[in-house]
């Protein structure tokens, strides 16, 4: 094996995680804060890089200006989201299990509309600097990569920054440590769920533009993100964003490598050997669960 | 100030409050003391927002607080420090204090406040960067307090206080409450240090099985065999 491709798989994997970890953070808060397991967080995900295709296509939008207007735009509608189909169930017995069915049923939905508007072959994002790439000695990295990479970085440092720094996102880790006491110092448990789920759906929004930066993809592309998600964040910790990060980082270090040194269908294998793995001896993760 | 009507509570078929009726004047403490499952937190947790009343009215300063949500009645300056503290415990203490001037209405003047709480407080400024998880079982009723005095009460419930403190501890905390009523703020004081509760109180109820069992001032409260005999021991 040569140095070389080992750190250009190794750089390639982190730029990967660092995209895994954005599109599993809100994921990660939903099923933490809410006790909802958002099936079609990956589907919106990918609602967002069809926006982003769309946008450039017809307007000529570059993805990261698109994403201005379509991440809000995923934000206005999580919030219906919300309002009409999650929110109901919160009051089940059987939350996570009504929510997982719910939102199951809710990616399916997704799925058919994107392939009735974008069709069902595969797509990628082609700015104008698609086919440029950065050199630096024997490592080469797209332009996409890159942009892809840095946007993830930018998305994951805002949710971080939205619940340290600010005043809902404190009201957003005190519902989910003591909801009780939350509530009797004013925290509308309704309203920081509403905000929790369409931020966490416009993050995935922004992690779904920063894939297809990175990949293909195409409307079943979702259920494959999914399984992602459930591995970061079994990895990372439910609720942890740091744990979300790291763990995304782990496991796109660890796909990079398999991806380059392992025949194609070995990758998947090693992917979900390790979240078996990881459900067998760590059920909590690695690290602690909350935020 | 705050009057409570012949309120009923249930929890599915269960009557956990029946025909209950009190209430507490401006700068008053009153003592609500009771057993365990009498329903003292149902009480409180009624008036808080967060259970909702069966039957009966519940008003605050002539004003219905019938199913008002818990944000609505925190905003009127009813405020509870609940049963087990319930500190965030993944936050810091200064963040659980500042969580407690949430609500707009008292966020502007957090910094005042904070200063307020550290002054009565001191070793709660020193731990203000620690997990709140990681506190002494003291220092977590301080903080509790604490925060709910960044919510500047006008009504201040407190449910259990001094349930797992050191006889020190507890004293410390008691004498907070005190001079805090002394100053005049309202306080509502569940406890079931049923002597130290009526000699610091001025009228008491005792709750028994979801009804008012015995009401009046404190000071007659103690000497009354019923309540020496149920709850002194004696
Ligand atoms: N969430 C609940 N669901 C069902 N029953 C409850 C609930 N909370 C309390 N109860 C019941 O209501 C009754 C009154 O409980 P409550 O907690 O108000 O009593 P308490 O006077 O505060 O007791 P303690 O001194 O032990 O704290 C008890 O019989 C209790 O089992
Ligand atoms: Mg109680």
């Amino acid at each position: 094996m040569d140095a070389v491709l080992i750190i250009q798989s190794l750089i390639s994997g982190i730029m990967m995680g660092m995209v895994y970890a954005l599109l599993s953070v809100g994921f990660s808060l939903t099923w933490g804060v809410m006790h909802v397991i958002h099936i079609s967080h990956a589907a919106f995900g990918l609602l967002g890089a069809y926006l982003a295709y769309s946008l450039l296509e017809y307007f000529g939008m570059d993805p990261v200006v698109s994403a201005a207007v379509s991440v809000p735009l995923l934000f206005i509608v999580a919030c219906g989201v919300y309002q009409l189909l999650i929110k109901p169930i919160t009051k089940a017995k059987e939350v996570i299990v009504a929510s997982m069915i719910l939102t199951f049923g809710l990616a399916i939905i997704l799925e058919n509309v994107m392939v009735l508007i974008w069709k069902a072959d595969p797509r990628v994002l082609t700015p104008t600097y698609a086919s440029g790439a950065l050199i630096v000695g024997p490592f080469y990295f797209q332009y996409p990569h890159l942009v892809g990479f840095g946007l993830s970085i930018v998305g994951i440092t805002a949710i971080y920054l939205f619940l340290k720094k600010t005043y809902t996102g404190m009201a957003v880790r005190a519902a989910w440590q003591q909801p009780e006491a939350a509530q009797l110092y004013g925290v509308n448990l309704y309203r920081i769920s509403m905000i929790t789920f369409a931020l966490a759906v416009s993050t995935a929004g922004a992690g779904g533009i920063s894939l297809a930066l990175l990949n293909s993809f195409e409307p079943h592309s979702h259920n494959l993100w999914l399984i992602y998600l459930f591995l970061v964040v079994i990895v990372g910790g439910v609720g942890n964003v740091i744990g979300t990060a790291i763990a995304g980082l782990l496991i796109g270090v660890i796909t990079g490598l398999a991806m380059a040194f392992l025949p194609y269908q070995w990758v998947n294998l090693v992917t979900f050997g390790l979240l078996m793995i990881f459900l067998i001896f760590r059920p909590h993760g690695l690290f602690k669960q909350g935020v | 100030m705050l009057h409570v009507d012949n309120l009923t509570v249930c929890y599915g078929q269960m009557q956990a409050l029946r025909g209950v009726s009190m209430e507490v004047s401006p700068g008053e403490m009153v003592a609500l003391i009771g057993g365990n499952g009498a329903g003292k937190t149902t009480l409180l947790n009624t008036i808080s927002g967060l259970v909702p009343p069966a039957a009966g009215t519940l008003s605050w300063e002539g004003r219905p607080l019938n199913s008002l949500s818990p944000d609505r009645i925190c905003r009127e300056g009813i405020v509870q420090v609940p049963e087990g503290r319930k500190l965030f415990p993944a936050m810091t203490v200064e963040e659980n204090l500042i969580m407690g001037a949430y609500l707009p209405t008292v966020r502007k003047q957090r910094q005042e406040s904070l200063r307020k709480v550290y002054d009565i407080f001191p070793r709660l400024a020193d731990r203000r960067r620690q997990l709140a998880g990681s506190l002494s079982g003291g220092e977590q009723q301080m903080a509790a307090l604490g925060r709910a005095l960044m919510a500047r009460p006008r009504l201040l419930m407190l449910d259990e206080p001094s349930l797992g403190l050191s006889p020190k501890a507890a004293v410390e905390i008691f004498a907070t409450i005190r001079r805090l009523n002394k100053e005049g703020l309202s306080v509502l004081l569940v406890s079931q240090e049923v002597l130290e509760t009526l000699a610091i109180t001025v009228h008491g109820y005792v709750l028994e099985n979801g009804v008012v069992a015995m009401k009046g001032p404190s000071a007659e409260l103690r000497e009354d065999p019923q309540v020496k005999m149920s709850y002194l021991g004696l």
